[in-house]
């Protein structure tokens, strides 16, 4: 085909204007909302929710991947444009990420040694880790999808990315079901379970956000 | 020829976004020289007949995401984007298949398929000595023209393995015609 009957065909096409960032958000919500009422059905509030809010250690197992989930999203976004630099969302996930474990050296810090140990296995961490998982496939599936619309300059970045806003959004979601405060627990398993979904979601990422 | 490219294709993208057709093809009028300035200088090594080809596809990346492009932002940066990303990966899926087309002669036909119709059944010996899953690459790149990544997702291997499988069983192959089978 010469390129000139090309341009003509593609200038008789009609444009889409949906823009990527409208897709996400219309597919983002919807995924996260779901997948809170599925935690509140399948799962239900943990007792004395009010009260344990209260402590600052258990706030941060809800507000710390609640964040990290929001920059993921906008990294996922700023990664959606083929010019767009992934340097401007990894630092501050970065900082997230130095925080996170900071909780555990703090934890270290005030619990004895020798309930370390016990401390760190818990009641539930198998059903920790499997529940974050679970919760975490619809809103990663529903951003890879909304993703495939964008032209992403590093699609296995862009997948983890999106993985990675799945996964700290499940386990934001599960700690309002989760009874155990210890952050050598939660920022392990919580911590397990966000860096296996992002994996999955390089994986994915890797094949589905080529173009 | 000095103008303001930045904000000349710019407004005609933006006119295009609006639903102004004949701006649209104007830009992409404006954009292919420049793309075909980019495919020649770096495409030396490449046929001339394949730049042409190169070039529409990159247009064709442009068409399918033009979306991506937010009107606030600068248009140039993106359109570059676009332009390095596909005309890497029409380089790298070409010098593939320019590089096997060698191999294949040199290596697994030695001799001209011609009236001979041994020749066939040679290379199917050759490749009984093969394993079956070596063979089969062989013979989907090589007798059927298919893409290493088709190939990979066929057998569930990834391109690079079936790359590197595929350029094991060939030189297996050459030591075979070569007369020291192993």
């Amino acid at each position: 085909m010469r390129t000139e009957d090309l341009i003509e065909r593609l200038a008789r096409e009609e444009e889409s204007a949906v823009s990527v960032r409208s897709g996400v958000v219309a597919a983002w919500t919807p995924a996260f909302l779901a997948t809170l009422v599925i935690m509140l059905v399948g799962w239900g509030l943990r007792s004395g929710l009010g009260l344990a809010l209260a402590d600052p250690l258990v706030l941060a197992k809800i507000a710390l991947p609640m964040l990290a989930a929001a920059m993921a999203l906008a990294g996922g976004l700023e990664l959606s444009r083929p010019e767009g630099h992934a340097t401007r969302a990894l630092p501050g996930l970065g900082a997230l990420g130095v925080a996170w474990l900071g909780l555990l050296t703090l934890d270290l810090a005030i619990t004895p040694p020798e309930t370390w140990d016990e401390a760190l296995r818990g009641q539930t961490r198998l059903a920790c880790l499997l529940s974050i998982l679970a919760l975490a496939v619809l809103p990663t599936a529903a951003l890879l999808a909304a993703l495939r619309r964008g032209a992403s300059p590093r699609p296995a970045l862009s997948g983890a990315l999106a993985g990675l806003a799945g996964g700290a959004g499940a386990a934001a979601i599960y700690a309002f079901h989760c009874p155990e405060d210890a952050p050598l627990f939660y920022v392990t398993w919580y911590g397990t379970g966000i860096v296996i979904a992002s994996a999955a979601g390089a994986v994915l990422g890797s094949r589905w956000l080529r173009w | 020829m000095m103008r303001d490219t930045e904000s000349d294709w710019a407004a005609l993208l933006r006119a295009a976004k609006a639903g102004d057709g004949r701006a649209y093809a104007r830009f992409l009028r404006e954009v292919a020289p420049v793309l075909r300035g980019i495919v020649r200088a770096r495409g030396q090594a490449l046929p001339v007949h394949h730049h042409e080809d190169i070039v529409q596809e990159v247009l064709l990346a442009i068409h399918a995401k033009r979306h991506t492009w937010d009107a606030g932002r600068p248009l140039r940066p993106w359109l570059f984007a676009i332009a390095r990303h596909k005309v890497a990966d029409a380089f790298r899926a070409r010098g593939a298949r320019l590089h096997l087309d060698i191999a294949d002669r040199a290596e697994v036909l030695p001799a001209e398929p011609g009236p001979d119709p041994d020749a066939a059944r040679d290379a199917a010996r050759l490749l009984g000595r093969l394993d079956p899953r070596a063979a089969e690459i062989v013979r989907s790149a090589h007798l059927h023209d298919e893409a290493p990544a088709e190939i990979g997702r066929r057998l569930s291997m990834s391109e690079g393995a079936v790359r590197v499988a595929l350029h094991r069983a060939l030189k297996r192959l050459g030591a075979m015609t070569q007369g020291s089978p192993r």
